[in-house]
Protein backbone atom coordinates (compact mmCIF):
# COMPACT_ATOMS: atom_id res chain seq x y z
CA UNK A 1 0.00 0.00 0.00
CA UNK A 2 1.06 3.53 -0.93
CA UNK A 3 2.84 5.81 1.88
CA UNK A 4 2.15 8.72 -0.07
CA UNK A 5 -0.53 10.36 1.43
CA UNK A 6 -1.27 13.72 2.93
CA UNK A 7 -4.11 13.08 5.53
CA UNK A 8 -4.23 9.37 7.32
CA UNK A 9 -7.57 10.01 7.91
CA UNK A 10 -10.19 12.72 6.41
CA UNK A 11 -14.08 13.74 7.21
CA UNK A 12 -15.40 16.10 5.29
CA UNK A 13 -19.14 17.29 6.55
CA UNK A 14 -20.09 13.71 8.80
CA UNK A 15 -23.62 14.16 9.95
CA UNK A 16 -25.57 11.55 12.05
CA UNK A 17 -29.15 11.68 13.25
CA UNK A 18 -30.89 9.36 15.41
CA UNK A 19 -34.28 9.77 14.56
CA UNK A 20 -35.28 13.14 15.19
CA UNK A 21 -32.23 13.76 17.38
CA UNK A 22 -29.11 15.11 15.17
CA UNK A 23 -25.95 13.97 17.04
CA UNK A 24 -23.26 15.03 14.58
CA UNK A 25 -23.68 17.68 12.72
CA UNK A 26 -21.06 18.73 9.90
CA UNK A 27 -17.85 17.36 11.20
CA UNK A 28 -14.73 17.99 9.38
CA UNK A 29 -11.42 17.03 10.29
CA UNK A 30 -8.17 15.75 8.93
CA UNK A 31 -5.92 13.47 10.66
CA UNK A 32 -2.28 13.33 9.63
CA UNK A 33 0.12 10.59 10.58
CA UNK A 34 1.52 10.61 14.40
CA UNK A 35 -0.61 13.05 15.14
CA UNK A 36 -2.35 12.74 18.74
CA UNK A 37 -5.52 14.40 18.84
CA UNK A 38 -7.59 14.51 21.70
CA UNK A 39 -11.43 15.52 21.59
CA UNK A 40 -12.93 16.94 24.81
CA UNK A 41 -16.48 18.15 25.36
CA UNK A 42 -19.75 17.58 27.47
CA UNK A 43 -21.26 14.47 27.56
CA UNK A 44 -23.58 14.18 24.81
CA UNK A 45 -21.80 16.09 22.45
CA UNK A 46 -21.22 13.45 20.16
CA UNK A 47 -17.50 12.37 20.82
CA UNK A 48 -18.72 8.95 20.96
CA UNK A 49 -20.34 8.81 18.57
CA UNK A 50 -18.30 10.35 16.36
CA UNK A 51 -15.64 8.03 16.61
CA UNK A 52 -17.33 4.93 16.28
CA UNK A 53 -18.45 6.03 12.55
CA UNK A 54 -15.51 6.41 12.05
CA UNK A 55 -14.47 2.77 12.05
CA UNK A 56 -18.55 2.13 10.81
CA UNK A 57 -20.09 0.79 14.26
CA UNK A 58 -21.79 3.75 13.62
CA UNK A 59 -23.58 4.15 9.98
CA UNK A 60 -23.08 8.00 9.46
CA UNK A 61 -26.38 9.93 7.80
CA UNK A 62 -24.07 11.81 5.83
CA UNK A 63 -20.82 12.78 4.60
CA UNK A 64 -17.37 11.74 3.36
CA UNK A 65 -14.74 10.04 5.21
CA UNK A 66 -11.30 9.11 3.49
CA UNK A 67 -8.22 6.67 4.87
CA UNK A 68 -4.88 7.50 3.33
CA UNK A 69 -7.01 10.27 0.87
CA UNK A 70 -9.23 7.26 -0.62
CA UNK A 71 -12.55 8.31 -0.82
CA UNK A 72 -13.73 4.98 1.94
CA UNK A 73 -17.63 6.33 2.10
CA UNK A 74 -19.39 8.89 0.87
CA UNK A 75 -23.46 8.66 2.03
CA UNK A 76 -26.34 11.76 1.60
CA UNK A 77 -29.41 11.25 3.09
CA UNK A 78 -29.18 8.17 5.09
CA UNK A 79 -27.79 6.28 1.76
CA UNK A 80 -24.36 5.57 0.27
CA UNK A 81 -23.66 7.15 -2.31
CA UNK A 82 -20.17 5.52 -2.82
CA UNK A 83 -17.41 3.23 -0.94
CA UNK A 84 -14.80 1.05 -1.76
CA UNK A 85 -15.00 -2.07 -2.48
CA UNK A 86 -15.75 -4.69 0.66
CA UNK A 87 -12.08 -6.15 0.86
CA UNK A 88 -10.40 -2.63 -0.03
CA UNK A 89 -12.35 -1.27 2.89
CA UNK A 90 -11.86 -4.35 5.34
CA UNK A 91 -8.11 -3.79 4.47
CA UNK A 92 -8.18 0.31 5.32
CA UNK A 93 -10.74 -0.75 8.66
CA UNK A 94 -8.16 -3.32 9.74
CA UNK A 95 -5.85 0.37 9.86
CA UNK A 96 -7.70 1.29 12.79
CA UNK A 97 -7.27 -0.08 16.60
CA UNK A 98 -10.24 0.60 18.40
CA UNK A 99 -10.00 1.02 22.76
CA UNK A 100 -13.65 1.21 24.25
CA UNK A 101 -14.77 2.70 27.25
CA UNK A 102 -15.93 -0.66 29.06
CA UNK A 103 -12.98 -2.48 27.32
CA UNK A 104 -15.09 -5.78 25.89
CA UNK A 105 -12.80 -8.36 26.17
CA UNK A 106 -13.28 -11.31 25.63
CA UNK A 107 -14.04 -12.55 28.72
CA UNK A 108 -14.35 -16.82 27.62
CA UNK A 109 -10.58 -16.52 26.49
CA UNK A 110 -7.41 -15.40 28.62
CA UNK A 111 -5.69 -12.09 28.09
CA UNK A 112 -3.04 -14.16 25.87
CA UNK A 113 -5.93 -15.33 23.41
CA UNK A 114 -7.68 -12.24 23.69
CA UNK A 115 -4.51 -10.85 22.13
CA UNK A 116 -3.80 -13.46 19.59
CA UNK A 117 -7.44 -14.08 18.52
CA UNK A 118 -7.88 -11.78 15.78
CA UNK A 119 -4.17 -12.16 14.17
CA UNK A 120 -4.32 -15.43 14.23
CA UNK A 121 -8.24 -15.47 12.44
CA UNK A 122 -8.53 -12.29 11.06
CA UNK A 123 -4.94 -11.75 9.42
CA UNK A 124 -4.29 -15.96 9.15
CA UNK A 125 -1.32 -15.17 11.22
CA UNK A 126 0.71 -18.19 12.60
CA UNK A 127 0.02 -18.80 16.37
CA UNK A 128 3.35 -18.98 16.98
CA UNK A 129 4.43 -15.68 15.47
CA UNK A 130 1.43 -14.20 17.21
CA UNK A 131 2.29 -15.40 20.48
CA UNK A 132 5.57 -14.45 20.68
CA UNK A 133 4.60 -10.92 19.55
CA UNK A 134 1.16 -10.48 22.19
CA UNK A 135 4.24 -11.55 24.79
CA UNK A 136 5.73 -8.71 23.51
CA UNK A 137 2.76 -6.53 23.76
CA UNK A 138 2.03 -7.68 26.93
CA UNK A 139 5.23 -6.56 28.32
CA UNK A 140 4.60 -3.24 27.23
CA UNK A 141 1.62 -2.83 28.97
CA UNK A 142 3.20 -4.59 32.06
CA UNK A 143 0.68 -7.41 31.55
CA UNK A 144 3.04 -10.34 30.96
CA UNK A 145 2.44 -12.35 34.01
CA UNK A 146 -1.59 -12.14 34.02
CA UNK A 147 -1.41 -13.56 30.33
CA UNK A 148 -2.66 -17.09 31.52
CA UNK A 149 -5.71 -15.63 33.64
CA UNK A 150 -9.07 -14.67 32.44
CA UNK A 151 -10.06 -10.94 31.99
CA UNK A 152 -12.72 -11.48 35.24
CA UNK A 153 -9.67 -12.17 37.52
CA UNK A 154 -8.02 -8.70 36.76
CA UNK A 155 -8.41 -5.23 38.01
CA UNK A 156 -10.35 -2.49 35.69
CA UNK A 157 -7.26 -0.88 34.52
CA UNK A 158 -5.34 -3.97 33.81
CA UNK A 159 -8.45 -5.34 31.82
CA UNK A 160 -8.00 -2.07 29.68
CA UNK A 161 -4.35 -2.34 29.49
CA UNK A 162 -5.02 -5.67 28.05
CA UNK A 163 -7.28 -4.09 25.48
CA UNK A 164 -4.94 -2.18 23.98
CA UNK A 165 -2.63 -4.88 23.52
CA UNK A 166 -5.16 -6.55 22.10
CA UNK A 167 -6.38 -3.54 19.40
CA UNK A 168 -1.98 -2.92 19.05
CA UNK A 169 -1.90 -6.90 18.40
CA UNK A 170 -3.51 -6.45 14.41
CA UNK A 171 -0.70 -3.57 14.35
CA UNK A 172 -2.97 -0.22 13.20
CA UNK A 173 -1.73 2.49 11.80
CA UNK A 174 -3.89 4.63 14.19
CA UNK A 175 -5.65 4.19 17.24
CA UNK A 176 -9.15 5.31 18.30
CA UNK A 177 -9.72 5.38 22.16
CA UNK A 178 -13.34 5.74 23.81
CA UNK A 179 -13.13 7.18 27.12
CA UNK A 180 -10.50 4.76 27.91
CA UNK A 181 -10.55 5.77 31.33
CA UNK A 182 -13.80 6.97 32.35
CA UNK A 183 -15.36 3.24 33.45
CA UNK A 184 -11.70 3.02 35.80
CA UNK A 185 -11.52 3.51 39.89
CA UNK A 186 -9.12 6.51 39.48
CA UNK A 187 -6.05 4.73 41.02
CA UNK A 188 -6.31 2.63 37.81
CA UNK A 189 -6.25 5.49 35.58
CA UNK A 190 -2.66 5.98 35.77
CA UNK A 191 -1.55 2.71 34.29
CA UNK A 192 -3.73 3.19 31.74
CA UNK A 193 -2.64 7.04 30.85
CA UNK A 194 1.37 6.01 30.74
CA UNK A 195 0.61 3.13 28.41
CA UNK A 196 -1.28 5.62 26.06
CA UNK A 197 1.35 8.21 26.71
CA UNK A 198 3.95 5.77 26.00
CA UNK A 199 2.34 4.72 22.71
CA UNK A 200 1.98 8.44 21.63
CA UNK A 201 5.82 8.73 21.98
CA UNK A 202 6.45 5.84 19.79
CA UNK A 203 4.72 7.95 17.40
CA UNK A 204 1.51 6.12 17.04
CA UNK A 205 -1.16 8.34 15.72
CA UNK A 206 -4.38 8.75 17.94
CA UNK A 207 -7.40 9.77 18.51
CA UNK A 208 -8.95 10.04 21.79
CA UNK A 209 -12.16 11.04 23.20
CA UNK A 210 -10.81 11.80 26.73
CA UNK A 211 -11.90 13.81 30.25
CA UNK A 212 -8.61 13.12 31.63
CA UNK A 213 -7.59 16.98 30.46
CA UNK A 214 -4.17 16.88 32.31
CA UNK A 215 -3.49 14.00 29.73
CA UNK A 216 -4.82 16.27 26.75
CA UNK A 217 -2.53 19.00 27.89
CA UNK A 218 0.43 17.18 27.98
CA UNK A 219 0.38 14.29 25.23
CA UNK A 220 -1.99 16.10 22.48
CA UNK A 221 -0.85 17.16 19.09
CA UNK A 222 -4.17 19.08 19.16
CA UNK A 223 -7.54 19.58 21.32
CA UNK A 224 -10.77 19.54 19.54
CA UNK A 225 -13.70 21.08 21.39
CA UNK A 226 -17.29 19.55 20.33
CA UNK A 227 -20.49 20.60 21.92
CA UNK A 228 -23.61 19.96 20.46
CA UNK A 229 -22.27 17.84 17.69
CA UNK A 230 -19.95 19.87 16.06
CA UNK A 231 -16.56 21.29 16.79
CA UNK A 232 -16.72 24.30 18.03
CA UNK A 233 -13.14 24.75 18.63
CA UNK A 234 -10.08 23.33 18.05
CA UNK A 235 -6.17 24.07 18.31
CA UNK A 236 -3.24 23.19 20.42
CA UNK A 237 -3.60 22.17 24.05
CA UNK A 238 -1.70 25.79 25.20
CA UNK A 239 -4.64 27.28 22.85
CA UNK A 240 -7.17 25.34 23.79
CA UNK A 241 -6.92 25.43 27.55
CA UNK A 242 -4.88 28.95 28.77
CA UNK A 243 -6.98 31.17 26.27
CA UNK A 244 -9.96 29.80 24.52
CA UNK A 245 -11.77 31.81 22.23
CA UNK A 246 -15.35 30.40 22.22
CA UNK A 247 -17.77 31.57 25.31
CA UNK A 248 -18.86 27.69 25.20
CA UNK A 249 -15.07 26.49 25.89
CA UNK A 250 -14.77 28.69 28.92
CA UNK A 251 -17.41 27.70 30.45
CA UNK A 252 -16.68 23.71 30.20
CA UNK A 253 -13.52 24.65 31.19
CA UNK A 254 -13.97 26.66 33.78
CA UNK A 255 -16.64 24.24 35.24
CA UNK A 256 -14.21 20.87 35.40
CA UNK A 257 -11.13 22.73 36.39
CA UNK B 1 -5.66 -27.02 35.81
CA UNK B 2 -6.66 -26.61 39.02
CA UNK B 3 -5.60 -29.38 41.14
CA UNK B 4 -7.79 -32.03 42.19
CA UNK B 5 -9.04 -30.87 45.61
CA UNK B 6 -9.94 -34.00 47.53
CA UNK B 7 -11.05 -32.15 50.52
CA UNK B 8 -13.78 -30.62 48.87
CA UNK B 9 -15.55 -33.71 47.94
CA UNK B 10 -14.41 -35.92 50.99
CA UNK B 11 -18.10 -35.93 51.88
CA UNK B 12 -19.29 -36.91 48.55
CA UNK B 13 -16.70 -39.94 48.43
CA UNK B 14 -17.55 -41.33 51.60
CA UNK B 15 -21.42 -41.53 51.15
CA UNK B 16 -21.12 -42.54 47.65
CA UNK B 17 -18.48 -45.51 49.08
CA UNK B 18 -20.94 -46.18 51.82
CA UNK B 19 -23.37 -46.72 49.50
CA UNK B 20 -20.88 -49.03 47.14
CA UNK B 21 -19.90 -50.90 49.89
CA UNK B 22 -23.41 -51.63 51.06
CA UNK B 23 -24.68 -52.74 47.58
CA UNK B 24 -21.75 -54.48 46.80
CA UNK B 25 -21.79 -56.77 50.11
CA UNK B 26 -26.06 -57.15 49.45
CA UNK B 27 -25.31 -58.30 46.54
CA UNK B 28 -22.53 -61.00 47.26
CA UNK B 29 -25.00 -61.91 50.19
CA UNK B 30 -28.28 -62.54 47.44
CA UNK B 31 -28.91 -66.09 47.03
CA UNK B 32 -28.13 -67.47 43.88
CA UNK B 33 -30.26 -68.41 41.24
CA UNK B 34 -29.80 -72.15 42.27
CA UNK B 35 -30.74 -71.41 45.52
CA UNK B 36 -34.09 -69.85 44.69
CA UNK B 37 -34.97 -72.66 42.04
CA UNK B 38 -33.43 -75.60 44.87
CA UNK B 39 -36.63 -73.97 47.08
CA UNK B 40 -39.25 -74.94 45.00
CA UNK B 41 -41.28 -77.92 46.33
CA UNK B 42 -40.79 -81.26 45.31
CA UNK B 43 -43.25 -81.67 42.41
CA UNK B 44 -42.71 -78.52 40.49
CA UNK B 45 -38.43 -79.86 40.25
CA UNK B 46 -40.00 -82.84 38.87
CA UNK B 47 -41.29 -81.03 36.17
CA UNK B 48 -38.83 -78.97 35.26
CA UNK B 49 -36.65 -82.27 35.37
CA UNK B 50 -39.21 -83.26 32.89
CA UNK B 51 -39.25 -80.60 30.87
CA UNK B 52 -35.44 -80.74 30.72
CA UNK B 53 -35.28 -83.85 28.70
CA UNK B 54 -39.13 -83.13 26.34
CA UNK B 55 -39.50 -80.44 23.94
CA UNK B 56 -42.61 -79.69 25.72
CA UNK B 57 -42.54 -77.37 28.06
CA UNK B 58 -45.17 -77.18 30.98
CA UNK B 59 -43.40 -74.92 33.33
CA UNK B 60 -42.89 -71.29 32.48
CA UNK B 61 -39.76 -69.33 34.64
CA UNK B 62 -39.23 -65.87 35.00
CA UNK B 63 -36.20 -64.87 36.53
CA UNK B 64 -35.11 -61.24 37.07
CA UNK B 65 -31.96 -60.39 38.78
CA UNK B 66 -32.05 -56.91 39.97
CA UNK B 67 -28.30 -56.95 41.68
CA UNK B 68 -29.27 -56.57 45.08
CA UNK B 69 -32.46 -58.39 45.25
CA UNK B 70 -33.71 -61.50 42.80
CA UNK B 71 -37.16 -62.59 41.77
CA UNK B 72 -38.31 -66.29 40.50
CA UNK B 73 -41.63 -66.93 39.91
CA UNK B 74 -42.89 -70.49 38.15
CA UNK B 75 -46.24 -71.21 36.50
CA UNK B 76 -47.42 -74.38 35.11
CA UNK B 77 -50.30 -74.65 32.50
CA UNK B 78 -52.18 -77.74 31.71
CA UNK B 79 -54.09 -80.61 33.46
CA UNK B 80 -52.91 -78.88 37.10
CA UNK B 81 -52.33 -75.32 37.73
CA UNK B 82 -49.34 -74.76 40.05
CA UNK B 83 -47.72 -71.36 40.66
CA UNK B 84 -45.19 -70.67 43.05
CA UNK B 85 -42.59 -67.29 43.49
CA UNK B 86 -40.06 -66.45 45.47
CA UNK B 87 -37.92 -63.48 46.67
CA UNK B 88 -33.92 -64.14 47.35
CA UNK B 89 -32.22 -61.17 49.63
CA UNK B 90 -29.63 -60.81 52.25
CA UNK B 91 -28.83 -64.71 51.50
CA UNK B 92 -32.48 -66.09 52.25
CA UNK B 93 -35.16 -67.43 49.93
CA UNK B 94 -38.75 -65.82 50.81
CA UNK B 95 -41.99 -67.59 49.33
CA UNK B 96 -43.60 -64.42 47.49
CA UNK B 97 -47.40 -65.85 47.40
CA UNK B 98 -49.05 -63.72 49.64
CA UNK B 99 -48.30 -60.74 51.80
CA UNK B 100 -46.04 -57.68 52.19
CA UNK B 101 -43.54 -60.38 50.24
CA UNK B 102 -45.83 -60.65 46.84
CA UNK B 103 -45.61 -57.43 46.24
CA UNK B 104 -41.67 -57.08 46.80
CA UNK B 105 -41.59 -59.66 44.04
CA UNK B 106 -44.02 -57.53 41.94
CA UNK B 107 -41.92 -54.75 42.24
CA UNK B 108 -39.16 -56.30 41.74
CA UNK B 109 -40.75 -57.83 38.31
CA UNK B 110 -41.76 -54.62 37.45
CA UNK B 111 -39.06 -52.69 38.04
CA UNK B 112 -36.93 -55.41 36.13
CA UNK B 113 -38.92 -54.59 32.95
CA UNK B 114 -39.58 -51.24 33.20
CA UNK B 115 -35.40 -50.87 33.10
CA UNK B 116 -35.17 -53.25 30.35
CA UNK B 117 -33.16 -55.45 31.68
CA UNK B 118 -31.95 -58.19 29.26
CA UNK B 119 -33.39 -56.21 26.39
CA UNK B 120 -31.99 -54.21 23.89
CA UNK B 121 -32.19 -50.59 23.34
CA UNK B 122 -35.53 -50.38 22.22
CA UNK B 123 -36.86 -51.66 25.76
CA UNK B 124 -38.05 -49.43 28.91
CA UNK B 125 -35.85 -46.82 30.58
CA UNK B 126 -32.86 -47.58 27.76
CA UNK B 127 -35.23 -46.30 25.25
CA UNK B 128 -36.45 -43.23 26.95
CA UNK B 129 -33.24 -42.17 27.98
CA UNK B 130 -31.41 -43.06 24.05
CA UNK B 131 -34.70 -41.21 23.07
CA UNK B 132 -34.46 -38.19 25.34
CA UNK B 133 -30.98 -38.04 24.61
CA UNK B 134 -30.55 -38.27 20.85
CA UNK B 135 -33.84 -35.45 20.71
CA UNK B 136 -31.92 -33.28 22.56
CA UNK B 137 -28.61 -33.68 20.54
CA UNK B 138 -30.50 -33.44 17.54
CA UNK B 139 -33.17 -30.66 18.86
CA UNK B 140 -29.97 -27.89 19.92
CA UNK B 141 -28.19 -28.11 16.61
CA UNK B 142 -31.56 -27.86 14.62
CA UNK B 143 -32.11 -24.93 17.18
CA UNK B 144 -28.60 -23.31 16.83
CA UNK B 145 -29.45 -23.29 13.33
CA UNK B 146 -33.23 -21.81 13.53
CA UNK B 147 -31.89 -19.05 16.36
CA UNK B 148 -29.08 -17.66 14.08
CA UNK B 149 -32.12 -17.56 11.17
CA UNK B 150 -34.09 -16.16 12.83
CA UNK B 151 -31.78 -13.09 14.65
CA UNK B 152 -30.17 -12.90 11.03
CA UNK B 153 -30.55 -9.63 9.24
CA UNK B 154 -31.79 -11.71 6.06
CA UNK B 155 -35.95 -11.20 5.74
CA UNK B 156 -36.73 -14.16 4.22
CA UNK B 157 -34.58 -16.45 6.87
CA UNK B 158 -35.98 -14.71 9.50
CA UNK B 159 -39.43 -15.64 8.86
CA UNK B 160 -38.64 -19.08 7.72
CA UNK B 161 -37.14 -19.95 11.36
CA UNK B 162 -40.31 -17.38 13.06
CA UNK B 163 -42.92 -19.47 10.89
CA UNK B 164 -40.69 -23.17 12.10
CA UNK B 165 -40.78 -22.23 15.60
CA UNK B 166 -44.79 -20.75 15.38
CA UNK B 167 -45.88 -24.51 13.63
CA UNK B 168 -44.11 -26.53 16.33
CA UNK B 169 -44.17 -24.83 19.55
CA UNK B 170 -48.41 -23.81 18.48
CA UNK B 171 -49.57 -27.65 17.76
CA UNK B 172 -49.39 -30.90 19.99
CA UNK B 173 -46.44 -32.73 20.09
CA UNK B 174 -48.96 -35.94 19.79
CA UNK B 175 -50.27 -35.29 16.51
CA UNK B 176 -46.68 -33.92 15.27
CA UNK B 177 -45.41 -37.38 15.96
CA UNK B 178 -48.61 -38.65 14.39
CA UNK B 179 -48.00 -36.73 11.03
CA UNK B 180 -44.00 -37.94 11.62
CA UNK B 181 -45.21 -41.98 12.35
CA UNK B 182 -48.34 -42.02 10.04
CA UNK B 183 -48.90 -39.33 7.44
CA UNK B 184 -45.38 -38.47 5.91
CA UNK B 185 -45.39 -42.78 4.81
CA UNK B 186 -48.91 -42.60 3.68
CA UNK B 187 -48.28 -39.50 1.28
CA UNK B 188 -45.02 -40.57 0.01
CA UNK B 189 -45.53 -44.69 0.06
CA UNK B 190 -43.17 -46.19 2.30
CA UNK B 191 -43.29 -47.73 6.07
CA UNK B 192 -40.99 -46.79 8.53
CA UNK B 193 -39.99 -49.98 9.02
CA UNK B 194 -38.79 -50.58 5.54
CA UNK B 195 -35.93 -48.21 7.20
CA UNK B 196 -34.86 -51.29 8.70
CA UNK B 197 -34.34 -55.37 6.42
CA UNK B 198 -37.38 -56.93 6.78
CA UNK B 199 -35.90 -60.32 8.64
CA UNK B 200 -35.21 -58.01 11.14
CA UNK B 201 -38.20 -58.96 13.92
CA UNK B 202 -37.69 -55.37 16.09
CA UNK B 203 -37.65 -53.62 12.61
CA UNK B 204 -41.42 -52.24 13.18
CA UNK B 205 -39.95 -50.94 16.68
CA UNK B 206 -36.68 -50.01 15.14
CA UNK B 207 -38.81 -48.05 12.65
CA UNK B 208 -40.99 -46.01 15.00
CA UNK B 209 -38.23 -45.25 17.07
CA UNK B 210 -36.45 -42.96 14.21
CA UNK B 211 -39.95 -41.77 13.72
CA UNK B 212 -40.02 -40.53 16.99
CA UNK B 213 -36.41 -39.23 17.71
CA UNK B 214 -36.95 -36.95 14.10
CA UNK B 215 -41.01 -35.74 15.35
CA UNK B 216 -39.09 -35.02 18.33
CA UNK B 217 -36.08 -33.57 17.41
CA UNK B 218 -38.31 -31.55 15.25
CA UNK B 219 -40.53 -30.44 18.28
CA UNK B 220 -37.13 -29.81 20.25
CA UNK B 221 -35.85 -27.29 17.75
CA UNK B 222 -38.56 -25.10 18.33
CA UNK B 223 -37.67 -24.83 21.66
CA UNK B 224 -34.11 -25.01 21.31
CA UNK B 225 -34.30 -22.41 19.06
CA UNK B 226 -35.50 -19.92 21.50
CA UNK B 227 -33.12 -20.95 24.14
CA UNK B 228 -30.35 -20.23 21.92
CA UNK B 229 -31.43 -16.91 20.43
CA UNK B 230 -32.05 -15.66 24.22
CA UNK B 231 -28.74 -16.89 25.25
CA UNK B 232 -27.00 -15.05 22.32
CA UNK B 233 -29.09 -11.81 22.78
CA UNK B 234 -28.12 -11.54 26.27
CA UNK B 235 -24.42 -11.32 25.78
CA UNK B 236 -23.24 -7.89 26.05
CA UNK B 237 -23.29 -5.63 22.13
CA UNK B 238 -19.86 -4.54 22.94
CA UNK B 239 -18.56 -7.93 22.24
CA UNK B 240 -19.70 -7.78 18.62
CA UNK B 241 -18.40 -4.39 18.49
CA UNK B 242 -15.10 -5.31 19.89
CA UNK B 243 -14.98 -8.27 17.20
CA UNK B 244 -15.76 -6.09 14.53
CA UNK B 245 -13.42 -3.43 15.73
CA UNK B 246 -10.67 -5.98 15.35
CA UNK B 247 -11.98 -6.88 11.49
CA UNK B 248 -13.80 -10.02 12.57
CA UNK B 249 -16.32 -11.48 10.16
CA UNK B 250 -19.58 -11.99 11.22
CA UNK B 251 -19.41 -15.62 11.04
CA UNK B 252 -15.58 -15.47 12.80
CA UNK B 253 -17.92 -13.57 15.50
CA UNK B 254 -20.58 -16.07 16.01
CA UNK B 255 -18.83 -18.74 16.33
CA UNK B 256 -15.63 -17.67 18.02
CA UNK B 257 -17.04 -15.24 20.60
CA UNK B 258 -20.79 -14.64 20.53
CA UNK B 259 -21.79 -18.90 20.59
CA UNK B 260 -18.90 -19.94 22.63
CA UNK B 261 -20.19 -17.59 25.66
CA UNK B 262 -23.67 -18.58 25.21
CA UNK B 263 -23.42 -22.38 25.54
CA UNK B 264 -22.90 -21.61 29.58
CA UNK B 265 -26.28 -19.35 29.49
CA UNK B 266 -27.73 -22.43 27.42
CA UNK B 267 -26.67 -24.96 29.85
CA UNK B 268 -29.79 -24.33 33.04
CA UNK B 269 -32.36 -24.18 30.21
CA UNK B 270 -31.12 -27.18 27.62
CA UNK B 271 -30.98 -29.18 31.33
CA UNK B 272 -34.77 -28.06 31.64
CA UNK B 273 -35.66 -29.12 28.02
CA UNK B 274 -33.97 -32.28 28.36
CA UNK B 275 -36.09 -33.19 31.06
CA UNK B 276 -39.51 -32.36 29.65
CA UNK B 277 -38.44 -34.63 26.58
CA UNK B 278 -37.66 -37.41 28.67
CA UNK B 279 -41.25 -36.78 30.22
CA UNK B 280 -42.80 -35.98 26.84
CA UNK B 281 -41.33 -39.53 25.61
CA UNK B 282 -43.97 -41.20 27.04
CA UNK B 283 -45.78 -40.28 24.31
CA UNK B 284 -44.60 -43.00 21.97
CA UNK B 285 -47.12 -45.41 23.64
CA UNK B 286 -49.61 -44.11 20.99
CA UNK B 287 -47.22 -45.35 18.42
CA UNK B 288 -46.58 -48.51 20.41
CA UNK B 289 -42.90 -48.63 21.42
CA UNK B 290 -42.27 -50.27 24.73
CA UNK B 291 -41.03 -47.60 27.17
CA UNK B 292 -41.23 -47.07 30.51
CA UNK B 293 -44.85 -45.95 30.23
CA UNK B 294 -45.95 -48.11 27.87
CA UNK B 295 -44.22 -51.05 29.80
CA UNK B 296 -46.15 -49.98 33.19
CA UNK B 297 -49.56 -49.30 31.47
CA UNK B 298 -49.52 -53.02 30.19
CA UNK B 299 -48.68 -54.55 33.33
CA UNK B 300 -51.85 -52.46 34.43
CA UNK B 301 -54.10 -53.74 31.93
CA UNK B 302 -52.38 -57.41 31.19
CA UNK B 303 -52.44 -58.05 35.43
CA UNK B 304 -54.57 -55.78 36.80
CA UNK B 305 -51.61 -54.30 39.02
CA UNK B 306 -52.48 -50.41 40.30
CA UNK B 307 -49.26 -50.52 42.00
CA UNK B 308 -47.09 -50.58 38.95
CA UNK B 309 -46.89 -46.70 37.93
CA UNK B 310 -45.21 -46.19 41.83
CA UNK B 311 -41.86 -47.56 40.36
CA UNK B 312 -42.55 -46.50 37.46
CA UNK B 313 -42.69 -43.06 39.29
CA UNK B 314 -39.58 -43.55 40.82
CA UNK B 315 -37.49 -44.51 38.08
CA UNK B 316 -38.81 -41.47 36.05
CA UNK B 317 -37.10 -39.35 39.18
CA UNK B 318 -33.92 -40.86 39.38
CA UNK B 319 -33.32 -40.69 35.90
CA UNK B 320 -33.98 -36.95 36.14
CA UNK B 321 -31.94 -36.56 39.22
CA UNK B 322 -29.11 -38.21 37.69
CA UNK B 323 -29.24 -36.12 34.43
CA UNK B 324 -29.90 -32.72 36.28
CA UNK B 325 -26.70 -33.54 38.20
CA UNK B 326 -24.82 -34.47 35.05
CA UNK B 327 -26.08 -30.77 33.53
CA UNK B 328 -25.13 -29.27 36.92
CA UNK B 329 -21.48 -29.88 36.83
CA UNK B 330 -21.38 -29.24 33.08
CA UNK B 331 -22.40 -26.28 34.11
CA UNK B 332 -19.82 -25.52 36.46
CA UNK B 333 -17.41 -26.80 34.11
CA UNK B 334 -18.30 -24.29 31.67
CA UNK B 335 -18.43 -21.42 34.26
CA UNK B 336 -14.25 -21.24 34.70
CA UNK B 337 -13.81 -17.75 33.22
CA UNK B 338 -16.67 -16.24 35.50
Amino acid sequence: MSDNYEYILKTEHVSKRFGSLEVLKDVNLSVKKGEVICIIGPSGAGKSTFLRSLNQLEKITSGKIFIRDELFLHRENDRTVDKLPKDKQQELLLEMGMVFQRFNLFPHKTVLQNVCEAPIVVKKEKKEDVEKRAKQLLEKVGLLDKADEYPSRLSGGQQQRAAIARALAMNPEIMLFDEPTSALDPELVGDVLNVMKELAESGMTMLCVTHEMGFAREVADRVLFMADGIITEEGTPEEIFTNPKVERTRNFLNSIL
Amino acid sequence: MKKFDIKKYLKTIIILCVILVAVVILAVLKPSETDLFKNTSPEMQKMIEQDANSTRKRVTVTYNNLLIINYASLSTSGAKVMSEKYVGFLGKVYPADKGGMKITGQMVNYTYRMLGCGENLMHGAKLTITLTTLTVLFGVLLGTILALGKISKNKILSKISGAYIFFFRGTPLLIQLFVVYFTVPGMFGFAWRDVFSSSDPEAVFKGAFVASVIAFALNSGAYCAEIVRSAIQSIDKGQFEAAKALGMTYRQTMTRIIIPQSVRRMIPNVSNEFIMVLKDASLVFAISLMDITTISKNIMTSEGSYLVFIPALIIYLLITAFFGFVFNKIEKKFSVYE
